[in-house]
């Protein structure tokens, strides 16, 4: 096992507070077979407790698909997507975020 | 912010599957039903996570159109239940169960679930499917659904439940429900733990919310540990895909010395553990002795490989359930090539299932008037050990507690109304870390929390570990859930809010299971006490129950429901007991 530090670029935006959308970096050291969620809770759990990707009911294991979303542009489920370097995480829709990563119907 | 209001007959709290078949059942009664579901509609709670298998004896099975066996009865089925429960079950549950077994398949049957394939007392299918077809269902008799919609707490009246309080957590709006019936149907506890099988929204705030409105709670000490989970990589983690693997095609499992660890113990009782579904008590007790010996692996389980099997055979068998080697949007390729290359999968026990809870009568009430509670959030069906399946659990007491809900609502035609001070007063409670700014943050105190549970209340317990998790759970108690705070006072998709709301019911039941297991000086089921290795039934024939006096909690014996089934009298060392429950099952072969 080695153990790597990465930088997660996440897209934020809190409709009722910003103007615009904006990244926010964060370091995160990165295990083989993390996935973006496993990113998403580091940050959540130990540098950045404001951060909203959809999780209170997820199942992270590739069966509720409510996490959906982009990971370097590409769209999918966050809970089964790899991460193996530098990520860019972002919402599956940009019009229809409710706060951060999470979108509303 | 102003709170919506919602009027009902019956709100059912859970979106899994007792919850649906509740208000699917309630609605039939002609009164108005709303279900809330914490997560996405039919992907909320433990149900869609299941394999799934639904239990009903062979007769019933084969009487439905399925092989099943005709040799089955009622009175051998109703006998491995008890036996596999080591005598602690409710006895008029297991004949609601068994009763209610065969009509509740048919419906689910006629509703287009679909079967994968059926055995002598089991048909496989998948939790999902389960979930769409009472989705469907739950639609077209107009049920009211919400999602994303998280009930905090219960609000009484002269003795009754009249309403509830609860958060809408996409946009942080509150809700007051105005109810005359409420079915609590929220599952089991997993969040409580890590690692863990379940889904994010269990934290248990159903049965903590039903124990505080004046409800009891019993057999908390009795949690079970699905065995041979991954905990690494973390993709895997929690996984149960492991878990179907080595039931189907067996395999081996090995400590950090390389030894085959399960080779100590008594082979008859192995041999029916990784076949049956007493791999989950049995497998997992022996993975986390190993734990406990240092033989662990680094994140606390062992060694799962295919053994001396061929890979073809091994493959054979796994892509039966696992076809293309896919699980849901799970590619388990990489999985497959790790057993097929002989490397070996780090697994453990990770939490499955919560054999105690609320206390429920034959009408699936609470002693509080017009609360109703069904599925895995009850205590009783599966006494110390469940082997037989928690989806007709749910069905079948989801359909009961459904339709007295139901039945009550109607008849109660002037419901006291809630008070709009103690809602409001509610309120100011629920949003109190949203305001706090400086405090404690959920989620640090959350994980530590989730580690400790694993570590003291996990397969293996002792007084000495049991009483440092309780002065653990004291101080967090006392210092520092009063100061949870959100770092940002945001409402809409707040999860530290959430969590903030959360954590108290999650240390509320760890303390009563805690207390539990301290109180039960005996080795029974999924309970295991180190320090009192011994199947005690001269003294512990009894269920364990904790009734709310004032501010504190009091833990006693009360007597188990018997119906026929007399319990044993002898008391044999755990593995021994063990052996002679296993010896009891009929000759009705497959795995339950």
């Amino acid at each position: 096992m080695s153990t790597k530090m990465i930088t997660a670029k996440v897209f934020r935006y809190n409709p009722s507070v910003d103007q615009e959308p904006y990244y926010q970096s964060y370091q995160v050291p990165l295990d083989p077979g993390m996935t973006a969620m496993d990113i998403l809770d580091h940050i959540y759990e130990k540098l950045d407790g404001t951060l909203a990707y959809y999780d209170h009911a997820a199942c992270a294991l590739g069966i509720c698909a409510k996490c959906l979303g982009k990971v370097n542009g590409k769209g999918g489920l966050l809970c089964q997507i790899l991460v193996d370097g530098d990520v860019v995480l972002d919402p599956v829709n940009q019009d229809r975020v409710i706060k951060d990563l999470v979108v509303g119907h | 912010m102003d709170s919506t209001i919602i009027d009902t007959d019956v709100l059912v709290i859970g979106g899994g599957g007792a919850g649906f078949r509740a208000a699917i059942e309630a609605r039939a009664q002609g009164v108005k039903v709303v279900l809330a579901s914490k997560g996405p509609l039919a992907r909320s709670g433990a149900s869609p996570m299941a394999g799934a298998d639904f239990t009903l004896d062979g007769k019933s099975l084969h009487e439905l159109g399925f092989p099943g066996d005709p040799n089955d009865s009622y009175e051998k089925f109703f006998s491995d239940i008890v036996t596999q429960g080591f005598y602690l079950n409710n006895q008029k549950m297991i004949d609601q169960y068994i009763r209610g077994a065969k009509s509740g398949l048919k419906d689910l049957l006629d509703w287009g679930l679909k079967v994968i394939f059926s055995e002598q007392r089991a048909i496989f299918t998948s939790g999902t499917g389960i979930m769409d077809a009472m989705l469907k269902r739950a639609r077209e008799v107009g049920v009211q659904l919400l999602e994303d919609v998280m009930v905090i707490d219960l609000l009484t009246k002269d003795g009754k439940v009249v309403g509830a309080l609860a958060l809408e957590i996409g946009s942080g709006k509150l809700i007051r429900f105005r109810t005359k019936a409420v079915v609590v149907a929220s599952g089991g506890w997993h969040k409580a733990y890590f690692p863990t099988t379940g889904m994010r929204d269990l934290s248990g705030e159903g049965i903590a919310m039903a124990h505080r409105a004046g409800a009891d709670i019993g057999n908390m000490e009795f949690i079970t540990f699905a065995c041979n989970i991954p905990l690494s990589p973390p993709l895997w983690r929690g996984s149960i895909v492991t878990y179907i693997i080595f039931t189907l095609c067996g395999g081996e499992l090995t400590n950090s010395q390389g030894e085959a660890f399960l080779k100590k113990y008594d082979p008859y009782v192995v041999e029916t553990a990784c076949f049956m579904e007493w791999n989950k008590s049995i497998l997992s007790w022996a993975s986390a002795r190993e734990v406990r010996d240092g033989k662990g692996s680094p994140n606390g389980g062992v060694y799962l490989g295919i053994g001396d099997q061929s890979w073809e055979e091994y493959e054979l068998k796994a892509l039966q359930f696992f076809g293309s080697w896919k699980y849901k949007a799970m590619d388990l390729s990489e999985m497959a090539r790790t057993l097929r290359e002989g490397r070996l999968i780090e697994v453990g026990p990770a939490v499955e299932y919560f054999d105690g809870g609320i206390t429920v009568n034959e009408r699936f009430e609470t002693p509080v008037e017009g609360l109703f509670a069904a599925g895995e959030c009850t205590m009783g069906m599966f006494g110390a050990n469940r082997i037989c399946s928690a989806i007709t659990e749910m069905v079948v007491q989801g359909t009961d507690a459904g339709r007295h809900a139901g039945e009550y609502a109607k008849k109660e035609i002037s419901s006291p109304e809630p008070d709009a001070e103690t809602f409001a007063a509610m309120e100011d409670q629920a949003i109190r870390p949203l305001e706090r700014g400086e405090g404690i943050r959920p989620a640090p105190l959350r994980k530590e929390i989730q580690v400790m549970a694993h570590k003291h209340l996990g397969p293996i317990r002792t007084a000495e570990s049991l009483k440092d998790f309780m002065r653990f759970l004291e101080t967090v108690q006392s210092e520092k859930l009063p100061d949870l705070a959100a770092g940002s006072s945001g409402r809409s998709y707040n999860k530290e809010w959430v969590e903030a709301l959360e954590l108290p019911n999650m240390v509320h039941l760890l303390q009563m299971a805690a207390k539990s297991a301290l109180f039960r000086t005996e080795s029974r089921g999924v309970h295991y006490r180190e320090d009192y290795p011994t199947t005690n039934n001269e003294d512990w024939c009894w269920e364990s129950r904790v009734t709310k006096q004032g501010d504190s909690y009091d833990i006693r014996k009360e007597p188990l429901t018997v119906t026929s089934a007399t319990p044993l009298k002898d008391s044999l060392p755990y593995l021994e007991m063990v052996r002679k429950m296993m010896e009891a099952h009929s000759e009705i072969g497959g795995h339950h």
